[in-house]
């Protein structure tokens, strides 16, 4: 690259595709994804025990807190662990993420938007969790006796704390203007929305009930740390 | 990178968009040192040297010409023993590069009419 002042002659094109590309190489230089993927999958496998142990169900029986949930009976599911450490958990892995941007980026030379990323994460979760919350309430009623629409049901994935991390990734991909980190997060939230359970015996884990749940947080934080993995070879490979 | 997305007709027989080129701006390394401020926020001299592949030196000058002209604002200090130099990008700056993609993007459009009309 040359110093000498561009002659009006000069090809447009080749400065606008060289803007690019120093555009690009900021870009990439910025980026913290596979950091950002790694403490979101552990927050998701951290959750599992919790869920595990936090777990409580009513299925209608006064003899005990969970009976045969596969009779087609409604049971009332409370996750008051993960109630309580999802939010928590989700501000603090957002925070720790963009104090690892901001410290990497200007060890770089370079400054970041890092701004709104947490702005969006923390609006999301607190969000989310009232959602969440809201919509516990109102299940909180009657066991119902037809299952439950469809829609409720993906909004209800959507809302969940998997589904709220998959939206601020998407914001993460347009801030960063990241079209992998994009196609990746629309099948993380494909994974999210259509749960996979075929790994999962209908009986196990109290009657079910766990297998209802075990399996799709298995699943999301596999995917979380095979992206992590994914990209963090990625950016190896592109150095 | 976000920029004028040069409205401006190019078929019409307006000004030249050469003749709104600033000298300033329209200079490939200061283009790139706007370009790469803009994206960063904030950059550091090492890291526009490195990019650039400029010696210290003919950075500075352009970083001079950039500052006089107000488009970026140079903020010097100290990381522990070390020190280091932050370039930032200023309103006008922002706006001046937006112009000169806009006025790039206009000259490839008005390149492009003319040779489709000429080979018509």
């Amino acid at each position: 690259m040359t110093a000498d002042s561009l002659p009006a002659s000069s090809d447009p094109r080749q400065l606008l595709s060289e803007v690019r590309a120093l555009a690009r190489r900021v870009r990439f230089d910025q980026r913290v994804t596979w950091v950002a993927l790694l403490v979101l999958a552990a927050v998701t496998f951290v959750a599992i025990p919790i869920d595990w142990y936090s777990l409580r169900a009513d299925c209608g029986s006064a003899s005990a807190w969970v009976t045969d949930v596969n009779d087609g009976s409604g049971c009332h599911v409370r996750r008051a662990g993960a109630m309580f450490y999802w939010p928590l958990a989700l501000l603090l892995a957002y925070t720790a993420i963009a104090v690892y941007a901001v410290r990497v980026a200007r060890s770089r030379g370079l400054g970041v938007r890092v701004l709104p990323y947490v702005i969006t994460g923390v609006a999301l979760t607190v969000l989310f969790t009232v959602l969440w919350l809201l919509a516990r309430l109102y299940l909180a009623g009657p066991a119902p006796t037809q299952p439950l629409p469809s829609w409720l049901m993906l909004l209800d994935r959507l809302v969940a704390p998997a589904g709220a991390i998959g939206v601020a990734l998407l914001v993460l991909a347009w801030l960063e203007r990241h079209v992998s980190l994009l196609v990746f997060t629309l099948g993380y939230l494909a994974v999210v929305l259509v749960p996979i359970n075929v790994f999962w015996h209908p009986d196990w884990g109290y009657a079910g009930i766990l297998g209802e749940f075990l399996p799709p947080q298995i699943v999301n934080g596999a995917v979380l740390l095979l992206g992590a993995v994914g990209f963090a070879v990625a950016r190896r490979r592109h150095r | 990178m976000t920029a004028a997305s040069g409205a401006l007709d190019p078929c019409a027989p307006s000004a030249h968009p050469v003749n709104g080129l600033d000298d300033v701006v329209h200079q490939r390394v200061r283009l790139g040192i706007l370009t790469i401020a803009h994206e960063a926020r904030r950059v550091e001299f090492g890291y526009l040297r490195t990019q650039l592949e400029l010696t210290g030196g003919n950075l500075s000058k352009h970083l001079s010409v950039l500052e006089e002209a107000g488009l970026i604002e140079i903020e010097k200090g100290y990381e522990g023993r070390r020190g280091r130099t932050w370039i930032t990008l200023t309103a006008a700056g922002s706006t001046a590069l937006a112009d000169e993609i806009g006025r790039l993007k206009l000259l490839i459009a008005r390149v492009e009419t003319t040779d489709t009309a000429e080979g018509r």
